[in-house]
Formats: C-alpha cells, sequence, structure tokens
C-alpha cells in the first residue's frame, strides 16, 4: 500500500532535479546586462612599496678624482662605481695605500700588478684570482633567498657570478640581506694589456664544479707547466672542484673585445650568470688598465690607446635569465637535489628566456647605472656583448653608430658600416663607434634617447613592459642632480613600485573592472530545491526500507 | 711620465702594505685578516678575565664529507665557554680558498658591529682573541663567503648557559625551512600496510565480539 506512494514519489525526484537543473545561479561568472561593474582598486599580495629612482648613497663618487695617483674619470651616474675599487683595480692590490685598501671589499691578493718586463712605464705580470658567487640562493634559515640582489623591483632570480676575490661579508651589514655593492651581476670585465703574462686563478669558493674558459683571447692549449688551460673538462682536465683553485695562463698577442666564461655544463653555468666580457687593450707606454670593471658600464680608466680617440668608454653586457633555470637553486640546501634539479631535470632545449639584463639590471633599474652619458659632438666607445641565447638587436635612438669591430677583429675601415640596428648573435661582441655630432645622420641632436634591444621579448621583465634592457643614452644637458634623466614628474611612479613587475598594477587607468555581486536570488531557490531533492530522496529510502522490513 | 713615477713609487713601497698592519682593530696581512681583536678589554659587566679558553677550529670542504648534501663546514660546531671569558681561536683553513670564523653579537661598543672575524685567503692559520661579557648567550659563528653558510659552514658557541641552540648546524640542530625529499616506497611498504590493515579489522571485530558477548551476558547473569 504505503509503498507504492513511495514509488509514486521518484518521478517528483526528477522534476525537481529538472528544475534546479534550469535554475542554477552563475557561481563564477556571468555576463552582465546594460550597465558594466563598477571598477575597483586593485588587489595587491603584497604591501605597497615604492622605490625611489635614485638612492643617492654614494654622491661623492660621482666627481673626478684621483686616488693613489690613478685618475678616475667623471661619472654623473646616479649608482655610480666606487673610486676606491676602481684605483685598486688600476694599481693592483700590493701597489695601493692602506686608506683605499680599507675603502674597498677586495682580498689582499685579489689583484697583484709588478715586473715592467718591457720597460715601457707598465706592469706587465698579472696575477689575478677570481671567486664564484651566488646571488639570491636558498636557505636553510629563512623562507627566502641570500643575499639578495633585485635585477628590477621585486626580481629575485637566482644567479651565478664570477667576482675578483672579496673579503669581509658579502652582505651590506649585518642586519641586511642585500648583497654589498660589488657583489652583483654580471661577471666583471676583465682587462689585460696585449703581451701581458696574465696568471688567472679560479678559487672556487661555489659548491659546484666549475672552470675558466677563455673565449677569443688568444692562450695556449695547455699552461707552461702542461697544466688545462682551455677549461673544457671533456678536453683538458678535470673541473675545479669546489674548495680548490687553477692557474690559467694567458700572453695575449691580439687586442679586442672577447669573453670568458665557465664551460662546465655550459649551456646551464653559463646562462647562470658564469660569463664575463674579457678585453685586450693595444700594448701602449704607461697603460695601467682598469683590471675589473664590476657590474659592466662605464670605464672610469679607460687604456691610453682609448684615450687616444675616445671620450669616454662603455662596456655594454647583455644577459638574459630563464625563471625556471634560477629556481633550481632557490628550493633546496642540499647541494644534490640542487644538482639533479639543474643539470638533469631542467632541461635546456625546452628553455624560454624570461628577465633581459644589461650589465646586471633591468629596466627600471638600468637607469640607475646603466646609461650612456654624453655631450655632444663627442666620440664614444662602446663595446657589446651578447651572453643570451637569443639574438640582440641593439637601437640608439636617434642615433647611427659604425661597427667598427667585430668579435675583437678589426673591420677593414673602407667596409665599416654605419646603421641604427646592431645584431649581436650569442657570444658575439661588437665595437661600437658612437658620435655625438648633430649632422642629421651620426646624431639628431641632444636629448633623452631610448637604447634597447629590438627583439622585443628582450624589453620586458617576464612579459612585463617596459623592462628588460632598455636603458637610455642621456645628454648631459638633459641630466638632473642625482645621475637620473630630467624626466616628466610622474614617467617613473608605475615602474618604482614592487606592484607592476608583479603585474597587479592596472596601466593607464589605476582600477580593475571590478567584479559582479552574487545574485541571491537565483543562489537561494536552487538552494531549496537541491535541499528539497536530498530531503525527498532521505524519505523514500527510508519508507521504502521499513517497508520493506514490514 | 706622472705614471712612470708612480711605478718607481709603488714598486719601492708598494709591499709594506701588507707587512702586518694594525688599522682600527683590523689586523691584516697578505694571508688573511683578524678583525677587532680584543685580548685586554673587559666588557663592562665582567671585573676580570674569568678563563683563558683556547680553541682551534678547523674549516674546510673535507669536514663536511660526513654530511650528506652540504659542502663546507667547520671541524666542530659546537663550542662553550664561561662568562667573561678570554676565547683565543686558531681558526685553520684546510681549504685553497677563502673561509671565515665570524662570530656575531658581541657588545657593539667594544666590537664594531658587533662582529669578531678571522679571514684566511686559502690554506693556512691564524689566531686572534676576543673577550666575551657575562651574559648567558648563544653566538652565531659562520663562514660569510657566498653560501657557504647555507651549504653548511655554521657554528654556535655557549657561553654559560648560552639562550638555546641555533637553527641548521650540521649534526645538531634542524634546518629552519627544511628541504623536503620524496619516500621511497617498494613492496614491502604496501605488504606493510595490508597486513597492518587486516590486523586492525580482525581485531576491532574480536574485540566486538568480545564486548557484546560481555554486554549480552551480563542480563542473563541478573
Amino acid at each position: 500500500m504505503h509503498k507504492l506512494l513511495y514509488y509514486r514519489l521518484i518521478p517528483v525526484v526528477f522534476v525537481l532535479t529538472a528544475i534546479a537543473i534550469w535554475l542554477q545561479p552563475d557561481f563564477f561568472e556571468r555576463a552582465t546586462g546594460i550597465n558594466l561593474p563598477i571598477g575597483q582598486q586593485p588587489q595587491l599580495t603584497q604591501t605597497l612599496k615604492v622605490d625611489k629612482p635614485c638612492t643617492n648613497e654614494h654622491p661623492e663618487w660621482r666627481a673626478a678624482q684621483i686616488i693613489d695617483g690613478v685618475e678616475i674619470a667623471e661619472s654623473l651616474l646616479c649608482d655610480p662605481d666606487n673610486p676606491d675599487n676602481i684605483a685598486a683595480f688600476v694599481l693592483g692590490m700590493n701597489n695601493i695605500s692602506m686608506r683605499t685598501f680599507m675603502n674597498s671589499r677586495i682580498a689582499g691578493d685579489a689583484l697583484t700588478k709588478s715586473d715592467d718586463l718591457d720597460g715601457d712605464g707598465d706592469p706587465d705580470i698579472i696575477h689575478i684570482k677570481l671567486e664564484v658567487l651566488e646571488l639570491n640562493g636558498a636557505t636553510p634559515d629563512s623562507p627566502g633567498v641570500f643575499p639578495t640582489y633585485d635585477i628590477a623591483p621585486g626580481i629575485q632570480p637566482g644567479m651565478w657570478a664570477f667576482s675578483p676575490k672579496l673579503r669581509g661579508m658579502s652582505v651590506k651589514n649585518f642586519r641586511s640581506q642585500k648583497a654589498n655593492a660589488i657583489l652583483r651581476a654580471p661577471s666583471p670585465v676583465i682587462r689585460v694589456e696585449q703581451g701581458d703574462k696574465v696568471y688567472i686563478t679560479l678559487e672556487n669558493t661555489h659548491y659546484f664544479p666549475h672552470t675558466l674558459h677563455f673565449h677569443g683571447v688568444d692562450h695556449a692549449f695547455q699552461t707552461s707547466s702542461g697544466g688545462d688551460n682551455d677549461g673544457v673538462p671533456v678536453t683538458g682536465a678535470k673541473p675545479v672542484m669546489p674548495g680548490t683553485t687553477r692557474t690559467y695562463e694567458l700572453q695575449p698577442r691580439h687586442a679586442g673585445t672577447m669573453l670568458y666564461h665557465c664551460h662546465v655544463q655550459t649551456d646551464k653555468h653559463l646562462m647562470m650568470g658564469l660569463n664575463g666580457m674579457f678585453v685586450v687593450e693595444e700594448n701602449r707606454p704607461n697603460n695601467w688598465l682598469q683590471t675589473f670593471n664590476v657590474g659592466a658600464g662605464h670605464v672610469r680608466h679607460s687604456s691610453v690607446a682609448i684615450k687616444e680617440k675616445f671620450d669616454r668608454e662603455y662596456d655594454l653586457h647583455y644577459q638574459s635569465i630563464d625563471k625556471n633555470l634560477a629556481k633550481t637553486i632557490q628550493n633546496s640546501n642540499d647541494i644534490r637535489v640542487i644538482s639533479k634539479q639543474m643539470h638533469r631535470v631542467y632541461n635546456m632545449s625546452e628553455s624560454n628566456e624570461n628577465y633581459f639584463m644589461l650589465n646586471g639590471h633591468s629596466f627600471p633599474y638600468t637607469l640607475r647605472d646603466a646609461l650612456i652619458i654624453a655631450k655632444p659632438d663627442e666620440n664614444i666607445k662602446l663595446r657589446i656583448a651578447n651572453t643570451q641565447h637569443s639574438n640582440i638587436a641593439v637601437h640608439i635612438h636617434g642615433h647611427k653608430a659604425t661597427i667598427t669591430d667585430y668579435d675583437g677583429v678589426t673591420q677593414n675601415p673602407a667596409a665599416q658600416i654605419t646603421r641604427d640596428v646592431y645584431g649581436v648573435s650569442a657570444a658575439q661582441r661588437i665595437d661600437l663607434h658612437l658620435q655625438t655630432t648633430n649632422d642629421g645622420l651620426h646624431s639628431y641632436g641632444e636629448g633623452i634617447w631610448l637604447f634597447h634591444d629590438h627583439v622585443e621579448m628582450g624589453v620586458a621583465n617576464d612579459g612585463m613592459s617596459p623592462g628588460g634592457n632598455i636603458a637610455l643614452l642621456v645628454y648631459e644637458s638633459f641630466l638632473g642632480e642625482q645621475g637620473l634623466p630630467k624626466l616628466r614628474a610622474d614617467a617613473l611612479d608605475d615602474v618604482f613600485t614592487n606592484s607592476y613587475y608583479a603585474k597587479q598594477r592596472p596601466l593607464w587607468n589605476k582600477q580593475e573592472a571590478g567584479m559582479l555581486t552574487p545574485d541571491y536570488l537565483h543562489i537561494l531557490l536552487f538552494g531549496l530545491l537541491v535541499g528539497s531533492i536530498i530531503g525527498l530522496v532521505f524519505f523514500i529510502i527510508r519508507g521504502l526500507r521499513s517497508e520493506g522490513i514490514k | 711620465m706622472k705614471h712612470s713615477l708612480l711605478i718607481l713609487i709603488y714598486f719601492i713601497y708598494g709591499n709594506s702594505v701588507f707587512a702586518a698592519m694594525n688599522h682600527n682593530g683590523m689586523i691584516m696581512d697578505a694571508a688573511g685578516m683578524i678583525m677587532n681583536h680584543n685580548p685586554d678589554k673587559l666588557p663592562k659587566d665582567c671585573k676580570a678575565i674569568s678563563q683563558d679558553i683556547d680553541i682551534t677550529i678547523r674549516g674546510g670542504h673535507k669536514f663536511a664529507q660526513g654530511f650528506a648534501g652540504k659542502m663546507f663546514t667547520y671541524d666542530k660546531r659546537d663550542w662553550q665557554a664561561p662568562p667573561c671569558a678570554r676565547i683565543n681561536v686558531t681558526f685553520i683553513n684546510e681549504d685553497a680558498i677563502r673561509h671565515q670564523f665570524m662570530i656575531h653579537g658581541l657588545p657593539g661598543y667594544m666590537y664594531p658591529k658587533g662582529m669578531f672575524t678571522i679571514e684566511l685567503y686559502g690554506k693556512g692559520q691564524k689566531t686572534g682573541s676576543f673577550i666575551v661579557p657575562s651574559r648567558d648567550y648563544t653566538y652565531y659563528i659562520h663562514c660569510e663567503v657566498s653560501q657557504h653558510t647555507e651549504k653548511g659552514m655554521k657554528g654556535q658557541l655557549k657561553v654559560g648557559k648560552g639562550s638555546g641552540d641555533l637553527d641548521s648546524i650540521l649534526g645538531l640542530t634542524a634546518p629552519l625551512t627544511p628541504d623536503i625529499y620524496p619516500i621511497h616506497n617498494n613492496k614491502y611498504t604496501w605488504i606493510a600496510l595490508i597486513v597492518s590493515l587486516t590486523i586492525g579489522i580482525y581485531l576491532i571485530n574480536y574485540l566486538g565480539m568480545k564486548i557484546m558477548t560481555l554486554l549480552t551476558r551480563q542480563p542473563d547473569s541478573k
């Protein structure tokens, strides 16, 4: 009797289910009607931090000065190189005053210069010691990275760099996590004189094996004692293991802009940052060279040969980072795990480039230390090296410069090309002669002229533009007090916030398209229906079971 | 011309720079440096040096070989000293690269930045001294060369009772942010799981039956 009643209720369940499906509200998204949602403030995942475009930490470093007898050119940048370091790099640590030594963070045996072999007034035996340092690496003592090095606001990819042998702390001070100014990308530019006897010792302070390979720099395959001198583990000795050292010997006969890099697991180690520019300068009398240009950029003590022809000299080192490769050193403190993640799990053939740097920084931080500063009617030497995978196509707004050298070899002057896009493939170098003569060809006059890679992924930070290797050629008449160009007052407001490159800051109108409010009428109706269906199902099951038992 | 003169001057006087200079509490030579060496100045809260503690600490790659996944460390990472002791540290670097013995947390009025440091540019050794104050405290010792602390070169010095242990000291304390490793499961893992499950089921059934019989018997006995 009752059983039949329960059976008759079953179709009701189906009918109610059909109605529920029909009346189902849009829970996550729906089309609007006539009125669009009201705009709202962006949702930030971190508190908004606005950087000063220039922190102006060392204004006293900008002026032209003489330290221990070394002439150091003026550098009007926001963040110029430490002149005491430059004096030390010109004279060698064995020839500087105590004051200069105390003001630098360089080890006493990092650079030794001695023996004027050819009697022309400069030292010809050069001993250089390089260490390997890590930036933004993992630490077991906090969830963050250590020591921190921001390539742009809020961007801290794991990186490596060669460094002149340092001393003391790697951070600014005990309370800071920030790498001190000398610990930075890219690996320093090394400058030696043609004919110098150069001994470069790699002191492997890192936890992985590394080597030095001199790309394009004249060097014998083996050292004078028969040791490995090419840095390739397959053709020479085993790599330099952590905690050990190896000395390479060079006596370059040919001058030009070359490279050096680690040749262990080269695809990964090179992209991690173990590569730098290596410049061989022409032999001249009294030619004391700035052996290291830390962070590349403006050369504040150029060689005699450069000074003969040029008013200023800049080293421009283009680098890229794959964020997935960079992460492999940030997630573990077990070197076996890091090695597996970097050398086996990570696949270079599936690599992407996400960050693009000029001289170790991406825009807007390039404004602090990677500007080319000029005056009208000057001759400027630019040495460009590309250590990315992808090609670069450097373009300087408002100027056409002449390519004088390819890979450290001077082009026949009659065949030199003047143009406005300079293509440089992986590991190639070119030297440019930039003239700031306002003649409608070489220069269109004074101004704040952008210069950047025209391969467009290179002008963004992980796709967020403006970023990447964008920098500026600024004429002094357009330069402000702290070494920044005189820009529109609000020109840099967005890019110096930590939310901009986190992609959480809307462009131009400052508001996100808002979200819609939930449709409560539909939700209530739907809830009631679903509730009734569940209740009814239980009612039927219970009823049928109790009938069955009877 | 000016440069030639410079060379002359530097080649004659240049090398004297590193003839064991003592500059603002910094003793240095070509092999390394000692910063904030203090063999005699007493901290405010100490009337006298309580004891001379001589410690010899070695640093290098070989000491980390007993610790999986690490690269550099000290031979001993846990040190003890009584309050107001003078600690004479002999730091021996057994690697050909740079290492440091750097200790933090000392009183800033005597030790600039609260630090005492011995740095060796390569193989070798140096001895320096510092005097600790009277408070019970655990001082942080490490090598600050890029990534050396993180990959094992960290220790502690407990003065008096100390103030607890520091994190991530090899063989002593766990890291604050530990690494996560996969578990190597094999057939025995599943056998163990199934066996324990089966035993559990039987156990519950057996116990349940026991309890039921107990419960049903009780009314009978009344």
